[in-house]
């Protein structure tokens, strides 16, 4: 800890100086009386020493949900007595104290040990690294104090808070081992799909028999089978349009923790691209662990500018598996972004788009200049919504309301969307 | 600021009607500074506020050129307890949440520190009063102290320039 004068002590010694030299030049002892009291108080001071106080920083969990409480203990020990020792816990923005305090005064004395508990609360989903807690401590004259920076550094992980989802996006076409999709072929499966004709082969449970006996000849029903999914994120992180503690990236990396977990559940395979500034990707997989890793590459998801022309060539081509549904979340802000999609349709993918609506966190602006600038920006997002659904992709806005209502309009426009000629 | 005040009136009830004109004035730009000190969180005035409160009462003291003051030991107690109590306003600024008691402990120790200044200044004052008029070796003494004290200074500032860089 690094040892330091208080402006008393300067303040102090000054007068005790003053006093003395006054006493000399006047030849009054009655000033030099009168500065003693500050030179002892000075001698009392100096000599107080390092009180060497070590604090551990005790985290009950690694990994904890935006928005929850997760508890804290600081440690605190010193080996000589303080009589004020103060402690700011250092915090990382994103980061608030839900419970306690932040920033805590106590005396200690000589090899005592106490324990303060702290909640936090992560705002906002990302990784945080904790534990840095700035020490204090102050002689009992006020005359020194010795400040440092103390505690190991612990990385607690926020991940995005849970969106409700009871439904997700059917792809259009599935992949060949089971799952929890209805395909679009025949097979064996649940699903009822059409009856045909007896061949040799078929088994006796598959044949109806109430329609044999109407047709007079061995029908048997036709099924669907249930497939899994390959199921590609593809967020957009050309740009971020942030409002009060709202923002478009935060909303879409919640609604992409959630649809990954939701595919996850029904035994699909789900894969990430990050794309923008920086690309990120997590090739497509199954189960816990994939749900893991790809919540945790979502949270080093940020904006990073660039003004250099990127597109899906970048991407490597395993990331993008054949018939894979790419499920896009964007605000549509980036012409890249837009000219990607565009080109992901262009080679057969089944793209959707959830548009993370940016119109509320923008302000139309003062003047008429800002007005104008305003109405065209809307404009061209009109254009690049158009350009989106007349190559088939279905887009719907996603603002405050549920993120499933917002799934169920791109479905509908799926159900309904004539083939595209791309 | 009632310490300042007290501090500053000594002088004051001393002097001729010049002198007390001129005394009113300095306790006043001394009550200012440390208002100020006080306000605005500008913990150098405080010194400056002392000195002048202190100056004013040493200026009465060189004019009067009486015998030695057997107020000495309560004007320093005043005015440490001035330097005392504006200090630890403005330590409260910081509003940092302690374990209780921590103001009466702390209201303790200025008493006792007020308690310990009024015993040292008046020992030292029967001490002055003793040896005084024994020759210049107590002069060269006092000397000795004071460049002491302004080595001590000199230190103290660079140690607070060098922790600031």
């Amino acid at each position: 800890m690094t040892r330091a004068g208080n402006p008393r002590l300067v303040g102090y010694v000054a007068l005790a100086a003053l006093g003395l030299l006054g006493a000399l030049a006047l030849r009054r002892p009655e000033l030099a009386v009168a500065a003693a009291p500050f030179a002892l108080v000075v001698a009392l001071g100096v000599r107080a020493r390092d009180p060497r106080v070590a604090v551990i920083f005790t985290m009950g969990a690694e990994r904890t949900l935006e928005g929850a409480d997760e508890d804290v203990t600081l440690t605190v020990r010193s080996e000589r007595a303080v009589d004020r020792l103060e402690l700011l816990l250092d915090l990382p923005a994103g980061v608030q104290v839900a419970a306690g305090e932040a920033a805590q005064s106590l005396r200690l004395d000589a090899g005592e040990e106490r324990e303060l508990d702290v909640a936090l609360r992560c705002a906002r989903w990302g990784v945080y690294d904790l534990g840095a807690v700035k020490v204090r401590a102050r002689d009992p004259w006020r005359l020194v104090t010795w400040e440092g920076q103390v505690g190991a550094l612990h990385r607690l992980k926020a991940y995005p808070r849970p969106l409700t989802l009871r439904r997700l996006l059917a792809p259009m076409e599935t992949q060949a081992f089971a799952g929890s999709q209805v395909a679009r072929t025949k097979g064996d499966g649940v699903e009822y799909a059409d009856i045909r004709d007896f061949v040799p082969g078929d088994r006796v449970r598959s044949i109806n028999w109430r329609a044999s006996a109407r047709r007079q000849g061995l029908v048997v029903n036709d099924r669907h089978p249930e497939r899994n999914t390959d199921v590609v994120l593809f967020v957009d992180s050309f740009a971020d349009v942030r409002y009060g503690d709202r923002s478009v990236l935060d909303d879409a990396v919640r609604a992409a923790a959630a649809l990954a977990t939701k595919y996850l559940e029904h035994r699909d395979r789900v894969g990430l691209v990050g794309f923008g500034g920086v690309l990120r990707w997590l090739q497509p997989g199954m189960g816990s662990t994939q749900r893991y890793r790809l919540v945790e590459t979502l949270l080093e998801t940020g904006v990073a500018p660039t003004y250099t022309w990127r597109d899906v060539n970048v991407i490597p081509a395993r990331i993008l598996p054949p018939a894979a549904l790419v499920l896009a979340l964007s605000p549509l802000v980036d012409p890249r972004f837009v000219v990607a999609l565009e080109d992901l349709r262009g080679r057969r993918y089944d793209v959707a788009v959830v548009e993370v609506d940016p119109v509320p966190l923008v302000r139309p602006g003062r003047t008429e200049v800002e007005r104008a600038a305003y109405r065209l920006w809307l404009l061209e997002r009109e254009v690049h919504r158009w350009r989106l659904e007349s190559r088939g992709i279905g887009i719907a806005t996603w603002g405050d309301g549920a993120l499933d209502t917002v799934l169920e309009e791109v479905r509908t426009f799926r159900r309904y969307a004539r083939t595209a000629h791309v | 600021m009632v310490c300042l005040l007290a501090v500053a009136t000594v002088p004051i009830a001393r002097g001729d009607d010049t002198f007390q004109e001129f005394d009113v004035r300095v306790a006043a730009v001394a009550f200012v500074a440390l208002l100020a000190a006080l306000v605005q969180g500008w913990s150098w005035l405080v010194p400056a506020a002392i000195a002048l409160a202190g100056g004013s009462y040493a200026l009465e003291l060189a004019i009067d050129d009486a015998p030695l003051d057997v107020a000495v030991p309560v004007v320093a107690v005043g005015l440490l307890l001035a330097a005392e109590l504006a200090y630890w306003s403005l330590d409260e600024r910081s509003r940092v949440p302690g374990d209780p008691g921590q103001g009466l402990r702390r209201a303790a120790l200025v008493a006792l520190g007020a308690m310990g200044a009024l015993v040292v200044a008046s020992a030292l004052l029967a001490l002055v009063d003793e040896v005084r008029g024994r020759g210049i070796a107590l002069d060269l003494a006092g000397a000795v102290a004071t460049v002491a004290v302004v080595v001590m200074v000199l230190a103290t500032a660079r140690d607070q320039s060098s922790s600031g860089s």
